[in-house]
């Protein structure tokens, strides 16, 4: 008689190989799970936190010499998003919506070129710092409602904050500012800690 | 009670179901990533990923990224729920000791 075992054979294993079994899979859960930690958005939410804080600090005295210097670090800030970007999507990827696409377009239109073209360009670099952040808190809304409830309640603390500041506590809008950026940096660190 | 998958139960074939079942149901991940997160060789990785294919458990996405081919896998829903069943039934095996 032949016995013919291919690889596909029904399976019985005893106790104790299934205890092995089920331990190398938590083992490479556990080690999946750690590599996929790393592409849950805290990078960027601790790069922007810290960038709003520095630019906070850095206006504290609103002297215009350090208008510049706020400017290039937000697009040294957008630069360096990219590149996190591109690299973790040579990782691990999801597809593109293309309709959230669509909208964060139209929302950054309508905030940095229809209002600023029929209302007048903001007063001073305040309320221009004051409008990018705002503009960027609606597309976290956005993406909050869309895909993931924290960064709806993220989108909605920092414009409450910064919408305190400039509205109605001028003299602590920086401070308001820096608070918002803490907010981020914060929730960088609940999404890199909460998600087991 | 469920019966134990051979395709998966393979100790290779196990570890990319492990790994690949804790991507988002819209994500993929990367050939050579997952290839150092599991430490196989390419064509050891390679081979158990079409056998997984070939039953349905994975999807394999070839695409071009600034002129370099770039292969993609994700899990489906049956293969999670082949997966989910595997570890069903090994964890009956112990409740059984």
């Amino acid at each position: 008689m032949i016995l013919c075992i291919t690889e596909f054979s029904v399976v019985n294993i005893t106790p104790e190989e299934a205890a092995q079994a089920l331990r190398e899979i938590e083992a490479s859960r556990v080690a999946m799970r750690s590599a996929i930690q790393a592409h849950r958005g805290h990078l960027h939410l601790w790069l922007w936190g810290s960038l709003w804080m520095s630019t906070s600090v850095l206006n504290w005295d609103d002297n215009p010499a350090h208008t510049t210097a706020s400017s290039l670090l937000m697009v040294g800030g957008g630069l360096t998003s990219a590149l996190i970007g591109i690299l973790q999507g040579r990782q691990v990827r999801a597809p593109v919506n293309p309709r959230f696409v669509a909208v964060c377009i139209t929302i950054l239109l309508f905030g940095f070129v229809a209002w600023p073209v029929v209302l007048g360009p903001p007063h001073g670099y305040r309320a221009a710092f004051g409008l990018g952040t705002l503009v960027w808190m609606q597309l976290y809304i956005v993406a909050g409602l869309w895909f993931d409830t924290y960064l709806l309640w993220l989108g909605i603390a920092a414009t409450a904050i910064i919408l305190a500041g400039l509205v109605f506590l001028p003299g602590l809008f920086w401070a308001c500012t820096l608070l918002a950026g803490a907010v981020l940096v914060g929730t960088g660190f609940h999404v890199r800690n909460s998600w087991k | 009670m469920d019966a134990l998958d051979p395709v998966i139960h393979q100790p290779a074939r196990l570890q990319i179901m492990s790994a690949i079942c804790q991507l988002k149901d819209d994500e993929r991940v990367d050939f050579t990533f997952l290839k150092q997160q599991l430490g196989l060789t390419d064509g050891n990785l390679g081979s158990h990923l079409a056998t997984l294919e070939e039953r349905g458990y994975i999807r394999v996405d070839k695409e071009f990224i600034a002129r370099r081919p770039k292969t993609f896998i994700s899990v489906t829903s049956s293969g999670k729920a082949a997966f989910t069943a595997h570890v069903g039934a090994l964890q009956a095996i112990l409740q059984l000791k």
